[in-house]
C-alpha cells in the first residue's frame, strides 16, 4: 500500500504528451484508412458499373459491326425505272505470294498456266522465282476459276474479295455512265461527273437515278448501230429528249464501248461523240434560221418568196443547192428542198447580230450544258463573223456543235420557245425541271410545227416517217472540212426530228459520220437515205414505250404551208 | 432480438447481392436480346446482299442487248405498226366476224342431204327408230320456221337444229328435200348405195352416237331418263322442248354432230 499509486501520482507531462500524439496517430491513420477504403469501393464500383454497362450496351465477342445496313462501296447509277446501269459487287481477285510458296514451283507453275491460259508457265515460274512479294494473277476472277485455284492448296496463293464496279447491262449508256479507272475511281461519264456524291459515305447508299430509259437507249443503240454497219460509217451518235424538261432519255455513241473493260476499248470508241465531239451539222441548221427571221418580224407568212437561182455568189464564194430551184420560192419550199440559197438570203437578211445573240441565248456558242465533264467547245466563226458567214451559219456551215446542242436547240423551238440546259438526272421530287429562258415566241414555235412535218411529209424527210407517229425533222448533209477546204467525199449526215408534231413531246437527233453510199441509197450518201430512216424505225420503236399512241388521222395544222408549196415541185 | 440484430449486416449483405445480381441478370438478358436483334439484322443484310448479287447477275444474263440478240437471231419481232393500236373495245369489236364458222357447218348439212333418197327408207328407219317420226314430218317443216324465226338471216340455224335432234332431223330432210330438190328417179344405184350405207353403216352407229349425245348432255343439265329407249321414244314429243335448250349447250355436241354428219356426208358422197 506505501508504494504510491499510479493514479495517484501525476503523470509525468511527457508520458501525456505521448498519449495525446498517440490519440491523434490514431485518429488520422483512421481517416487515412477510411480514404483508402473509400477509394477502393469507388474504383471496384467503377469497374462493376463500367460492366454492367457493356453487358448491356457494349460489345461483345457475339456482336457483329457494320452490317447493319446494306451501303455499297460506290453508290449504285440506274435508269429512270429503276433497273441497275451500275453496280459494286465483291469480286474474287486471285494474288500470288512467292515468297510463302512451299511447294514445288515448277508443278505450280504448270498448274497456274493450266488454269490461266494468259501467261505460259515459264512466266509464272519467272514470277515465283522472282524476289517480287505480291502478284495480281486476276482480278475479277469467275468463281469457277477461284474454286480451282483454291483446290490447288497453295498458301501462296490469296484469294480474296475486293469492291468491283460491275455494268450489268455492258454497251448499254456506256458514254453516260462512263467508267472507273482500276482503284474504284470515276474517270469518265457520270461516274467522273458525279465521283464525290458516289463515293462518299453519306449519299452512296442512295443510288443515282438517271434520266435515261434504257429500252429507249437499247432502241437507239440497235438501230443507230445497223445503221452504221449498213453505211461503213465511221462512227454515230444518237439523242433523245424530253423537250419539255429536258432530260435525256437516250444518249448514245458509236462505235461501242464495254466500260467493263473500258482499258480495251479504243480511244475512238471512249470518245463521246453526242457530248464532246463538234460538228459542222448543216441543214439542220435551217429550221433555227426560219425561226429567228419569224421572231424578228423578217418572215411574217410561209408564203414570203425569195430568189432561188441556181446558185448564188457572195463575197467570192458560190452557195449551190442540191435540189436547185432556179425560180423564186416560197419559205416553205426553201425548208422543204433544203435550199442552202434561200436560207442564205433568209440569213442575210437577219444579219450577224441577231443571228449571234440568238444562238447565244440557246447555248450553242458555249460548251453544252449538261452533267457530263467531255463538253466540247464549240466552233464559231468568231471574230469573222462578217456576212458570208452570217450565211453559211444559217445553214449549218462554219459552226461546229454537239448532236447534244442540236437537241437541246430543238427543244427549245418546239417546247413553246423555252430553252432548258439538259440534264442526266431524272426530274422528280428531289429534281425540279430547271428554270429556263425564252429563245422564240410561242407563235414562231407552234408555226414551226407545220414547216417540218412537211420537210417529212413532203420534202427531203420522206423516209424518216414513222406512219402514225407525226415525225417531223430536218434533214442536214454537211461535208467535212479537210485542209484546204471542204471533202467532197466525207460527209456527216444527221436528222433532227421532234415527234409527235401536233404536240410535240420529244425530240431527237441522229447522226452518221462519213456514211458511204450503197447500191439501196443509188449511191447517195445524204441524210435523206441514210440517218432519216434511222428516225423512222426508232421512233416507231420508242413511241409506244413513251406513251405516244400512233394516230393516222391526226396531223399538225398544215394550211400554214401547203398552199405555199409548188405542186410542181413535187417529185 | 441479439441473434437478429447480429446477423442484420449479414442480411443486409445478401440482400444488396441480391438485388446487384438481378440487375446483372436483367442487363445480362437485356444483352442477349440485342445481340439476337443484331444476329437477325446481320441475316437480313446478308439476305439483302444475296438478292442484289442474284439481281445482278439475272441482269446481267439479261441484259437489253441479250434479249436483242435473240429477237434479231431467232423472234424477229417488230415494232407494232400504226394500224395494231385500237382506240377501244369497239374498234376491236368491229375486227371480229362471227359467219365463217357457221359457213363452214352449213354445207355439212347440205351434205347429208342426199342420204334421204330412200323415201321408202324412211318407213324403215320410222320404224325402227321411232313411229312419231314419219308422222312427224310436217311438224318438223314448222319446225324449221320456228327456228329461222329466231335468227332469220343466217342459215347456219339450219346445222344448229340437229345438233339438238339428230335422227329425227335426218329424217326430214330424208323427206322433204330429196322430194324437192332430187328427182326420186335419177339413180336408183345411187339411191341403193345410201340406202345400204344408211341402213348398214349409220343405222347401227347413229343410234349410239345419238343415243351418247342426247345422254351427255341430259347428264349435264338435268339427270332425265337414262334409258337409251325412253329418250328415244320420247324424242318427236320433246322437240320443242330441246329447241329451247340448243343455245347454252351448243359447243359440246356440235364437234359430235358435225362429225358425225361429215361422216354421212362422205358416205353419201
Amino acid at each position: 500500500m506505501n508504494a504510491p499509486t499510479p493514479a495517484l501520482v501525476a503523470p509525468r507531462p511527457e508520458r501525456l504528451r505521448l498519449v495525446g500524439q498517440r490519440r491523434q496517430i490514431l485518429t488520422m491513420m483512421h481517416q487515412r484508412l477510411m480514404f483508402g477504403l473509400l477509394v477502393y469501393a469507388g474504383v471496384v464500383a467503377l469497374i462493376v458499373l463500367r460492366i454492367l454497362y457493356l453487358a448491356a450496351f457494349g460489345d461483345h465477342a457475339g456482336a457483329k459491326r457494320g452490317l447493319t445496313v446494306l451501303v455499297p462501296e460506290r453508290g449504285d447509277i440506274v435508269d429512270r425505272d429503276g433497273q441497275p446501269l451500275a453496280r459494286t459487287i465483291d469480286a474474287w481477285t486471285v494474288g500470288l505470294w512467292p515468297g510463302k510458296v512451299i511447294g514445288n514451283k515448277l508443278d505450280l507453275a504448270r498448274k497456274l498456266a493450266r488454269l490461266m491460259p494468259e501467261k505460259d508457265e515459264a512466266t509464272y515460274f519467272a514470277m515465283l522465282r522472282s524476289g517480287k512479294s505480291f502478284y495480281y494473277l486476276r482480278r475479277r476472277a469467275a468463281p469457277g476459276l477461284v474454286e480451282a485455284v483454291n483446290a490447288i492448296g497453295e498458301p501462296g496463293i490469296a484469294l480474296e474479295r475486293e469492291p468491283d464496279r460491275l455494268y450489268p447491262q455492258t454497251s448499254l449508256a456506256a458514254h453516260v455512265i462512263g467508267y472507273t479507272d482500276v482503284d474504284g475511281k470515276g474517270v469518265a461519264g457520270i461516274e467522273w461527273a458525279l465521283n464525290d456524291k458516289l463515293s462518299d459515305a453519306g449519299t452512296r447508299g442512295h443510288p443515282i437515278q438517271l434520266s435515261i430509259s434504257s429500252k429507249v437507249q437499247q432502241a437507239l443503240e440497235h438501230e443507230l448501230l445497223a445503221a452504221m454497219q449498213k453505211f461503213s460509217a465511221l462512227g454515230a451518235a444518237g439523242v433523245v429528249l424530253d423537250i419539255h424538261t429536258g432530260e435525256v432519255l437516250a444518249m448514245t455513241s458509236l462505235p461501242q464501248l464495254n466500260p467493263n473493260a473500258a482499258g480495251q476499248g479504243s480511244p475512238e470508241a471512249r470518245f463521246n461523240r453526242a457530248t464532246l465531239g463538234v460538228y459542222e451539222l448543216g441543214s439542220t441548221f435551217k429550221p433555227f434560221t426560219v425561226a429567228m427571221a419569224m421572231d424578228a418580224g423578217i418572215i411574217k407568212s410561209f408564203g414570203k418568196m425569195y430568189p432561188c437561182p441556181n446558185s448564188l455568189r457572195v463575197g467570192g464564194r458560190s452557195i449551190s443547192d442540191t435540189h436547185p430551184f432556179n425560180r423564186a420560192c416560197s419559205v416553205a419550199e426553201i425548208m422543204k428542198e433544203s435550199s442552202n440559197i434561200g436560207t442564205a438570203q433568209i440569213a442575210a437578211q437577219l444579219g450577224s447580230t441577231k443571228q449571234q445573240e440568238f444562238l447565244r441565248k440557246m447555248g450553242f456558242l458555249d460548251p453544252v450544258g449538261i452533267e457530263l465533264r467531255e463538253r466540247g467547245r464549240t466552233l464559231t466563226p468568231g471574230s469573222n463573223w462578217g456576212e458570208v458567214a452570217t450565211m453559211t451559219v444559217g445553214y449549218g456551215h462554219g459552226i461546229a456543235v454537239t448532236p447534244l446542242h442540236l437537241a437541246t436547240g430543238y427543244a427549245a423551238l418546239f417546247n413553246g420557245g423555252v430553252y432548258r440546259p439538259a440534264t442526266l438526272l431524272k426530274i422528280d421530287r428531289n429534281h425540279a425541271v430547271p428554270k429556263g429562258h425564252r429563245v422564240f415566241s410561242e407563235d414562231t414555235s407552234y408555226k414551226m410545227r407545220a414547216l417540218l412535218r412537211l420537210v417529212v411529209t413532203k420534202g427531203t424527210g420522206k423516209k424518216a416517217d414513222a406512219p402514225g407517229y407525226r415525225v417531223g425533222g430536218k434533214t442536214g448533209t454537211a461535208n467535212k472540212p479537210v485542209a484546204g477546204g471542204y471533202s467532197q467525199t466525207r460527209v456527216v449526215t444527221s436528222f433532227a426530228g421532234v415527234f409527235p408534231m401536233d404536240e410535240p413531246r420529244y425530240a431527237m437527233v441522229v447522226m452518221l459520220d462519213e456514211p458511204q453510199p450503197t447500191a439501196e441509197t443509188y449511191g447517195f450518201r445524204t441524210a435523206g437515205w441514210n440517218a432519216a430512216p434511222i428516225m423512222s424505225t426508232t421512233v416507231s420503236r420508242i413511241a409506244p414505250m413513251l406513251g405516244v399512241r400512233p394516230d393516222k388521222n391526226r396531223e399538225p395544222d398544215m394550211s400554214t404551208v401547203l398552199p405555199f408549196v409548188h405542186e410542181k415541185a413535187e417529185h | 432480438m441479439s441473434v437478429a440484430r447480429s446477423f442484420r449486416s449479414v442480411f443486409m449483405v445478401a440482400t444488396c447481392a441480391g438485388a446487384a445480381l438481378t440487375c446483372y441478370l436483367v442487363s445480362l438478358n437485356v444483352a442477349s436480346e440485342r445481340a439476337a436483334l443484331e444476329e437477325v439484322e446481320t441475316k437480313i443484310v446478308l439476305a439483302q446482299r444475296d438478292i442484289r448479287l442474284l439481281q445482278t447477275e439475272i441482269g446481267t444474263r439479261g441484259r437489253l442487248a441479250q434479249l436483242e440478240r435473240w429477237n434479231v437471231k431467232v423472234l424477229a419481232l417488230s415494232a407494232p405498226s400504226a394500224d395494231q393500236f385500237l382506240d377501244g373495245g369497239f374498234q376491236l369489236a368491229r375486227l371480229g366476224r362471227p359467219e365463217p364458222k357457221l359457213n363452214v357447218e352449213a354445207p355439212v348439212v347440205l351434205a347429208s342431204a342426199p342420204a334421204p333418197h330412200p323415201q321408202p327408207a324412211p318407213l324403215e328407219e320410222g320404224d325402227r327408230r321411232a313411229a312419231g317420226a314419219g308422222a312427224t314430218a310436217s311438224s318438223a317443216a314448222q319446225l324449221m320456221q320456228q327456228a329461222s324465226l329466231r335468227v332469220p338471216v343466217r342459215e347456219a340455224i339450219q346445222p344448229a337444229d340437229p345438233i339438238m335432234k339428230p335422227e329425227p332431223r335426218k329424217e326430214q330432210p330424208i323427206a322433204s328435200r330429196p322430194a324437192a330438190k332430187k328427182a326420186p328417179a335419177t339413180a336408183k344405184a345411187v339411191a341403193e348405195k345410201p340406202e345400204k350405207t344408211s341402213v348398214s353403216k349409220p343405222a347401227k352407229p347413229a343410234p349410239n352416237k345419238s343415243a351418247k349425245a342426247p345422254e351427255t348432255k341430259p347428264a349435264a343439265a338435268d339427270k332425265k331418263a337414262g334409258d337409251k329407249k325412253l329418250a328415244l321414244a320420247s324424242k318427236p314429243v320433246t322437240k320443242p322442248i330441246r329447241t329451247a335448250k340448243v343455245d347454252p349447250l351448243a359447243p359440246l355436241p356440235a364437234s359430235s354432230n358435225s362429225k358425225k354428219t361429215t361422216r354421212d356426208s362422205g358416205t353419201a358422197r
